[in-house]
Parts: C-alpha cells; sequence; structure tokens
C-alpha cells in the first residue's frame, strides 16, 4: 500500500509479527490491544488494564511472558496484602544465624498484579518503586530487577467500594491503559467451543528471548521521530493542559517512546503522525481522568483538536 | 381569490418545523422582544411570549386548539384584535408606540405562522426590524448592550435555518457569530469614522401624545413642588470655560404673566426680538444637551444672549432651533422629541434691559386676594422707592416666620391671602406667586419665570435634574427687569446649594437630588458619565466630527468617491488579512511543511479538503482513491512524508524537495487544464 513505508531490518519485523500472530492465537480479536501491549514492552513501560473480571488479563500476562521468553508471576491484591507479599522478606537462618532474604513474587521477568486498586497505598507502593527504578530496597539492601522487568496492573472498573484509587502521581507511572473488552459475538462462540486454553499457553512455546527483547527495545528507542513530530506531540501536551488535569513531560516523553515502539513494530524507521494518534489515548486516557474508560473520550477530544502535522 | 382552493386540511407535518429551528426562532423572538418590555404595555408583551409558548406547546404536543390559534385564520383574529386594542389602550394610531407595539404583535404572529424555510428568512428581518425600532426609545449604551444577546440569536438562527438537520452545536453557532461580529466590529469603526454620514434620521417620528415632562406653559401651586420629586435628568450642559457659581445657576424657561387667580400662565405673543448678544458683561459660552420633554422651551442661563444654535446639525452652518420672545423665553416651533443639543451664550447678570417697554398687563390683578393687597398698599406707602418697597418684601418673607417645604399645606379659594397670612409654608411656587401679586398690587410690573435654579457637576459636565426645578420673579425696576428670588429670603441655601440643604429632614426629596455622596449616587452618576460620553462621542457623532477627525490627522478632505475607493480598499484588506490568517500560517513553517501545505492545497482544488487531524497518512490514501487517474497524488504524497518524517541528510532532503516541487507544479498545471 504505501511504498515510503520500507522495513529496516526485515528481521525483526518478521520476528514481532511471529509473536503478535503467537499471541492472537490465544486472545482471539486482540490484535490492537496486543500491539498496544508489545509496543509498551518495547518502550520499557509498564501495562495498565482496565477491565472486568473473565477478559483475560491473565491470559495476556501469561502469554506474553512465555512468548518472549520470560517468566512471568502474579499477585493478587487484597486489602491486606503487605510490601513484604510483593517484594520479599527477611527471614532468619538459625543455622547461619544470619537474616536471609527470600525473594517476593516481584522477582520475575513479567508481573501481573491483579486488581491493584484493592491493596492499600503502602502496599501498591512498594510495587510502583519498583516499576520505576527497577529495584527493590528491603531492610536497607537493594536488590535489582531484572532489565526487562514488565509489570501489568489490572483494576476493575466496577468495584468501588473497599478500593483505593491509584493518584494521578502513580497512574503517571502505567505508560499505557487500555482495557481488553468483550470479544465480539464471533469471537466468542469460538472462544467456548475451543474449551480451555490453559493447555494450549502451556503448549505455548517462545517465539522470542530475552536478548532479542533487549535488542528490540534499543532499535524501537532510535527510531527516528522528525520535528514535525515532536511538534505535534508539543502541542498534544499543551492542549491537554488547557483542561483540569494536564499531561507531565513524563507523558510527553513517554508519548514519544511508545510512538517510536508502534512505528518500530509496524516495521518502520521512522514514526508517523499516525503512531502518534494511536499511541495518544492510549498513553493519556488514564493520566487525564483516572479511569481508562473515560479518559480514552477525553483524549479523543484533545486530538480533534489538534491539527495533525 | 384563489385561497379557498387550497386543501383544507394540510397535512400537520407540513405545519411542524424541525426543533432545532424552532427553537432558534424562538429565542431569536424573545430575545427581540425583550428589549421592547420596558416601555410597551405589559399585555402586550405577555400576547408576544404567549404566543411562542402556544407555538412550543403545539409543537410538542399536537392540539386542534392550538392549531387552530397559529392557523392563519387565528393569527389574523390576534393581530386585529392587536390593533383594536393598541388603538384603545393609546387613543391614536399613528404615532411610535403605538405603531412599535403594532409591530410587534404582527412579528409576533409572523412567528406563529412560520413553516418553510423562506418564513423563517423573512422572520429573521423583522426580528431585525423590530430590534432597531428599540432605538426609537433610546441610544444609551445599555440599550446598544440590551440587543446584543438577540443579535447573536439573529446570527445562530441564521446558521441553523441554513441547513437545518445538519447544523452545528448552538455553542459553536454562537461562537461563529462572535468571531464574525468581532472580526466585522473594525470595519464598523471605520465606516463609522470615515464614511459620511447620513444628514439627520431618515425618517421623522411622529409627535406622541406622550406623558409630556418637565415644565409646562402654565404653574399652580404644587406643579413645581410635584415635579421636585422626580430626579429625572431635564437636561446636561458642558461649558466652555469654569462653570458659574451655585447662586447664578438660574437656567430660564418659561415666564407667566397671565394670573387668573389661581394659576399662572404663559402669554401668548408673536413678538420675536432680534438677539444683538455683543458687549454684554459676564458672558458665559456652553452647550445644552437637552433630554426630549415633548415641550417647546429650551433652556439657557438667565440671561440669554444669542439663539440656541443645534451642534448637531450636519451642515456647516448650524441651524436656528428657536427663537426669542420679547420676554426672554427661548421657544421653538416643535416639541423637543428627541435628545437636542444646542450652544447657547448668556450674560451672568440679574438685571437686563428690556427689548420692549413692558405691558400694562402686567400689572394686572385676578381673584380675590383682598388681605394682600391692603398688606401692598400700606408697605408700599412706608417704603421711598420701588426697589425698597421690593427688598420690604423680600424682608417680610425673611422675617415671619416662613417656612419652605416641599408638603405645603392646600390653600383654599383665596390661596394668595391664604398663603400670606395663615398657612405660611409653601415651595418656590408659593413665593414666587405671592411675590409678584404683591408688587403688582403696588402697580410694578412683575411677572413669575420657571426654570431650574442649579446643577450638579459630573466631571465635565453638568447635571441638571428635574428636582431642580424652580420660579422666581422679575420686577421693572428703574427701566430694567430686576431678578428676584423670594424663596432665597426664606431659605437662602435653596440658592446657594441646592434644595435638599434648604428642605428640612423627612421631606420626599428625589434619591438623586439629595445631599451626600452615597455609593449608589455615585455609581448612578459614574453611569450618567459614561451615557453622556457616548451621547456625545458616538449618538451625537456627525459629519462635523468626522472632518475634525480628518483635520486632527492632517488629512484633506475627501470626496465622496475618494472616501469610497478607500473604504473599498480598506475593506478588501482587512478581509485578506481575517481570511487570509491560515494562509499567512505558511510563513512561519519549515520548508517541509510548507510543500504538504501547497499539496494538500492543490488537492483541495481538486476537491478534496483535508480534515485538520486527518493524518498525511489517511488523507493520501483517501486522495488517491478519489482521484485514481491521478498517480501523482499518491507518489507525491509519498515523498512528502518521506520527506517530512523519514531520518534523511541533507543533500537527500534537498532533492527530494526539488523532485517535488517539481511534481507539485505540474500538478498545478494538470489542474490549470483541467479548470479550463
Amino acid at each position: 500500500m504505501n511504498h515510503s513505508v520500507q522495513p529496516i531490518s526485515i528481521d525483526h519485523a518478521k520476528q514481532i509479527s511471529d509473536v503478535l500472530e503467537t499471541l492472537e492465537t490465544i486472545l482471539l480479536g486482540k490484535r490492537d490491544q496486543l500491539e498496544m501491549s508489545v509496543a509498551c514492552m518495547l518502550a520499557r513501560g509498564h501495562l495498565l488494564i482496565e477491565d472486568v473480571p473473565g477478559t483475560g488479563k491473565t491470559t495476556l500476562a501469561q502469554a506474553l511472558g512465555v512468548c518472549m521468553g520470560l517468566d512471568w508471576k502474579r499477585v493478587q491484591f487484597t486489602s491486606d496484602l503487605l510490601p513484604a507479599d510483593i517484594v520479599g522478606v527477611s527471614v532468619f537462618n538459625n543455622q547461619t544465624q544470619q537474616f536471609d532474604f527470600r525473594e517476593g513474587p516481584a522477582f520475575t521477568s513479567v508481573l501481573l498484579a491483579d486488581e491493584i486498586n484493592r491493596a492499600p497505598p503502602k502496599a501498591q507502593s512498594a510495587l510502583l518503586e519498583a516499576m520505576e527504578e527497577r529495584q527493590i530496597s528491603v531492610d536497607g539492601a537493594t536488590y535489582p530487577l531484572p532489565d526487562e522487568f514488565f509489570v501489568i496492573a489490572t483494576q476493575n472498573p466496577v468495584e468501588q467500594l473497599g478500593a483505593y484509587p491509584l493518584p494521578e502521581s502513580q497512574l503517571d507511572r502505567f505508560l499505557v491503559g487500555i482495557s481488553l473488552g468483550y470479544p465480539d459475538p464471533a469471537t466468542e462462540r469460538q472462544l467456548m467451543q475451543a474449551g480451555d486454553r490453559r493447555a494450549s499457553i502451556n503448549n505455548l512455546q517462545a517465539v522470542a528471548n530475552k536478548t532479542q527483547l533487549q535488542q528490540w527495545c534499543l532499535e524501537a528507542d532510535a527510531t527516528h521521530a522528525s520535528d514535525a513530530i515532536y511538534d505535534y506531540i508539543q502541542a498534544l501536551l499543551l492542549r491537554s493542559r488547557e483542561g483540569n488535569s494536564g499531561l507531565s513531560s513524563r507523558a510527553g516523553l513517554s508519548l514519544v517512546r511508545l510512538s517510536k515502539s508502534l512505528a518500530y513494530i509496524g516495521g518502520r524507521d521512522h514514526v508517523l503522525p499516525d503512531d502518534v494518534q494511536r499511541a495518544f489515548p492510549a498513553l493519556a486516557g488514564h493520566r487525564l481522568t483516572g479511569r481508562v474508560s473515560s479518559g480514552k473520550a477525553a483524549a479523543m477530544d484533545i486530538l480533534n483538536s489538534v491539527p495533525s502535522p | 381569490m384563489k385561497w379557498f382552493k387550497r386543501k383544507p386540511n394540510m397535512d400537520n407535518s407540513a405545519i411542524r418545523l424541525d426543533q432545532r429551528t424552532l427553537y432558534a426562532l424562538s429565542a431569536l423572538l424573545l430575545l427581540s422582544q425583550l428589549p421592547h418590555v420596558m416601555h410597551l404595555p405589559i399585555w402586550v408583551s405577555m400576547l408576544g411570549a404567549g404566543i411562542v409558548a402556544v407555538k412550543l406547546w403545539v409543537h410538542h404536543r399536537a392540539s386542534a386548539v392550538g392549531h387552530f390559534i397559529l392557523s392563519p385564520i387565528g393569527m389574523s383574529a390576534i393581530a386585529l384584535g392587536g390593533a383594536v386594542l393598541v388603538r384603545a389602550h393609546y387613543g391614536y394610531f399613528m404615532g411610535r408606540d403605538p405603531c412599535v407595539a403594532f409591530l410587534f404583535i404582527l412579528v409576533s404572529a409572523k412567528f406563529a405562522e412560520v413553516r418553510k424555510p423562506s418564513d423563517s428568512t423573512l422572520l429573521l428581518c423583522l426580528a431585525g426590524f423590530l430590534l432597531l425600532t428599540q432605538y426609537f426609545y433610546s441610544q444609551s449604551i445599555l440599550s446598544a448592550l440590551i440587543t446584543l444577546p438577540a443579535v447573536l440569536a439573529l446570527g445562530n438562527a441564521l446558521a441553523v435555518i441554513r441547513d437545518s438537520s445538519n447544523a452545528p452545536s448552538t455553542k459553536n453557532n454562537l461562537r461563529m457569530v462572535g468571531k464574525l461580529l468581532l472580526q466585522g466590529a473594525p470595519l464598523a469603526a471605520l465606516l463609522f469614522v470615515v464614511f459620511p454620514r447620513l444628514p439627520g434620521p431618515l425618517w421623522s417620528l411622529p409627535d406622541d401624545a406622550t406623558a409630556k415632562t418637565g415644565l409646562s406653559d402654565s404653574m399652580a401651586p404644587g406643579s413645581i413642588g410635584s415635579l421636585s420629586r422626580s430626579d429625572e435628568v431635564a437636561f446636561r450642559v458642558e461649558f466652555k470655560g469654569a462653570p458659574p457659581p451655585t447662586n447664578q445657576r438660574y437656567w430660564r424657561g418659561p415666564v407667566m404673566s397671565n394670573f387668573d387667580g389661581q394659576r399662572w400662565t404663559v402669554q401668548e405673543s408673536a413678538a420675536r426680538v432680534r438677539v444683538t448678544g455683543a458687549g454684554k458683561p459676564n458672558t458665559t459660552h456652553y452647550t445644552v444637551m437637552m433630554q426630549p420633554n415633548h415641550q417647546k422651551w429650551l433652556f439657557a442661563l438667565d440671561h440669554p444672549t444669542s439663539l440656541p444654535m443645534s451642534v448637531a446639525a450636519d451642515t456647516n452652518d448650524s441651524r436656528v432651533l428657536a427663537q426669542m420672545t420679547t420676554d426672554l423665553q427661548l421657544k421653538s416651533d416643535k416639541s423637543i422629541t428627541r435628545v437636542t443639543r444646542y450652544s447657547q451664550t448668556s450674560s451672568l447678570s440679574d438685571s437686563f434691559k428690556p427689548p420692549v417697554r413692558p405691558q400694562a398687563s402686567l400689572t394686572q390683578l385676578a381673584g380675590n386676594n383682598p388681605k394682600a393687597v391692603a398688606f401692598a398698599t400700606k408697605l408700599r406707602a412706608e417704603s421711598k422707592t420701588n426697589t425698597d418697597y421690593a427688598n420690604a418684601l423680600l424682608d417680610h418673607f425673611n422675617k415671619n416666620n416662613f417656612h419652605y417645604t416641599l408638603q405645603p399645606t392646600l390653600l383654599g379659594d383665596n390661596p394668595v391671602d391664604d398663603f400670606l397670612f395663615s398657612t405660611r409654608n409653601g415651595f418656590c411656587e408659593h413665593y414666587a406667586s405671592a411675590f409678584v401679586v404683591l408688587m403688582r398690587a403696588a402697580g410694578i410690573p412683575s411677572r413669575v419665570v420657571t426654570g431650574y435654579l442649579g446643577g450638579e457637576m459630573n466631571g465635565n459636565y453638568m447635571i441638571v435634574r428635574q428636582s431642580d426645578a424652580h420660579a422666581w420673579t422679575e420686577a421693572f425696576l428703574n427701566g430694567k427687569w430686576v431678578r428676584f428670588d423670594p424663596t432665597g429670603a426664606v431659605a437662602p441655601s435653596r440658592v446657594d446649594t441646592n434644595m435638599a440643604a434648604a428642605l428640612g429632614d423627612g421631606e420626599p426629596v428625589p434619591m438623586m437630588a439629595r445631599a451626600g455622596n452615597g455609593w449608589l449616587k455615585r455609581i448612578k452618576l459614574g453611569i450618567d458619565e459614561m451615557n453622556h460620553d457616548w451621547q456625545r462621542l458616538v449618538v451625537d457623532f456627525n459629519n462635523e466630527s468626522q472632518y475634525r477627525i480628518w483635520e486632527k490627522l492632517g488629512l484633506p478632505r475627501l470626496k465622496l468617491w475618494q472616501i469610497t475607493v478607500l473604504v473599498l480598499m480598506i475593506t478588501g484588506l482587512w478581509c485578506l488579512v481575517v481570511l487570509g490568517f491560515p494562509l499567512a500560517r505558511g510563513v512561519n513553517m519549515s520548508a517541509e511543511d510548507r510543500l504538504w501545505f501547497r499539496y494538500t492545497n492543490l488537492l483541495k482544488r481538486f476537491g478534496i479538503e483535508r480534515a485538520s487531524t486527518e493524518t498525511p497518512h489517511e488523507f493520501i490514501e483517501r486522495a488517491s482513491l478519489a482521484l485514481p487517474e491521478v498517480s501523482a497524488v499518491q507518489t507525491l504524497g509519498q515523498d512528502l512524508v518521506t520527506l517530512r518524517f523519514k531520518r534523511l541528510d541533507e543533500s537527500e532532503s534537498k532533492e527530494l524537495g526539488a523532485s517535488i516541487r517539481h511534481k507539485l507544479n505540474g500538478l498545478y498545471f494538470r489542474h490549470l487544464l483541467k479548470a479550463r
């Protein structure tokens, strides 16, 4: 279709589309969200999914981990969750007469934090430190997390009672907010006919590995964004600040990175306004209103009032 | 007579306007009716609002009664009934008020039977006209502001009826109308300053039999007192030089020489005097802006030495507005029905030589006031000269417990006797009347002068209110008319300060005439000053004012055709600025963006317009689908995307830019050929 779009390396485009195709066999009909998740991963951000239970959040986390050749863990956030339940705890060892650190579930590559808004702020912030710094501090010692550490947090948009909604400052740390949503009827039928997909996930083969992922991250970051693109992104940020809650500079930086990743996944070595327009609602939605669902409309409003380059 | 051939039962849906149009028209109608609520009878406004209500009601809930009311028959009946009621209410028909009231009813009736888009357009014009008639009443800032919402509604309605099924939101419409108004404002200002003004109003308003305010041609006990309870503005004055001191601010109005025992009236005389103002002492020049009072007198400081010359005249030589009578009244042929501005000269003195000798009638006495006559005869015998006698009279008022009040005791059949010897309290007209009677009883020619005494400085101009209304006297002594103000003998502060200072507590002094500087009064004075400037600078702006601006700028007087050409040129330039603003954006663009801009503009000529948020990709795809035969559209577009978004080194980008420019020119040429 578009002659100006020339893949920079056939290799990576092919490989990434392999990853996406594999993921699609697990999560049917969610190509867009899958691409956004992978882009989020390549942009070294974290993913927030706002959804009712049973729409495939866990499956997504698991499949992503397996496909990329990474290990994954899951923490169910509850109102009595303690920071130690996430990051780990020092235990006294009788034999060595010393404290041994027992790593918590956070020491993994892909961490699914289920219903993050159900846990009290203290537990939330333990996770958020890990997300931002990619390290964990316990009892004065600092333990680094793997480079590819990737958090998928979910929150339930319906249940409000006994929930601790994430404050704006922390929402800002999630690069992308998406919602998987219910599948369309045809897909749903297919889902029901296929039965439980746990087995198929277990049979899933890794399509990539850690080294490749790191390479992709570097390459995605090197994607070219022209002045026109930066102008456009700045205009979007400015427009968002005319409202009640504007987007931070961190959000602007994230928008650049996410747009680059999307361009990279699309097999291009340069960012197009289309990438920015695609990235913007996913990035700005939860930051603007605190909710993915309502934020998307606000983000679209901004997008529709700023001329594209 | 074709009307009976029409199908009697038209489809109801034909009568139903679509909702957007209906609401827009309703809002417009109500808002253009709003300014009239103040001066039309309440039932007219209720009728107007009622018709809108019925129309909306019928729109939402079909009802036979409602349909009948809104049918041409029902509306004709309402219009006819309205005409009859208006005639009954005012007692006449050919005048400003009844005509505006009738127009109001007709426009409302037209709204009731609006069905087609063409009807809506007509209604817009009618509403605009109805809005204009508001200026027959007042041209103040407030009345200009109150029409603004209606103007916005008018613009909104225009935008809605243009394409009612697909109209943008009201908010957007209003924003657009506001923008258009703002864009038009500089042009309006330019035309206002530059374009020749039409001399005078195009129409002349009929002289309504409306309630006359201000001093009239007769004076009875209580008539000035009741006038003094109003703080309405009588006129405003601008002085060339310092304003006269408070006790010299006698504004001469109707002069009353005839007395029937109860009532003083103006002597009807056709005699006019020629005015030679030269060589008079203590001359002051000023400009008066008189509020319409539907009377014929113009006011001047005592005594006038010139004829009032209109300042708002559109010709070089200004018009004489009134003649001077032998008793130095300034009397116009026509009633003052609109704000009138005239320049005037006066000599500030309390005596003047008469142009003609006083008539014998000026010593005539009427009515039955035996005690007063006896008192006068006695006192005259005790005084050496007439002047001594007059001073003795003032002394009498001063020393015998006379009282100055706005609420005097009612007088009987011998008002002067009653007043002088029993009640001894009264307002200025009582004192003036009694003084003249006493003077005449002693055989001295004298008369009552009514007018205003006082005036309050507000910024650089003076406000004279109805509450300043006053009556004083003149007596013919030693070949001169000398002013005597008996009120001053009783209440000196009336002359030296104002009415409020002279009256005791508990008198019904109107708010604006009160002493002190309450915040409300300050605000009102501030508003008055604003309106005064508005009247002076905007409403009274005329050819003369225009020429003055030209002169100040050092420009020669231009001929009409020169002005026309100038205005057209500036208008053209302004339109370029306003319309070309989006084009001008290109100036700040990078070279790549400018090429892209040229590309989108070129495609616009092919009929493909880019939405502002459309990405280049989407646009190119859409354009190449719409113009499959022009392959350059796609290749050019992709080159542009490459140029603008890919990483290129300088030479590559230069080369690509040149090739794009080449292709763009080719495409443009192709468009020109196609246009042929």
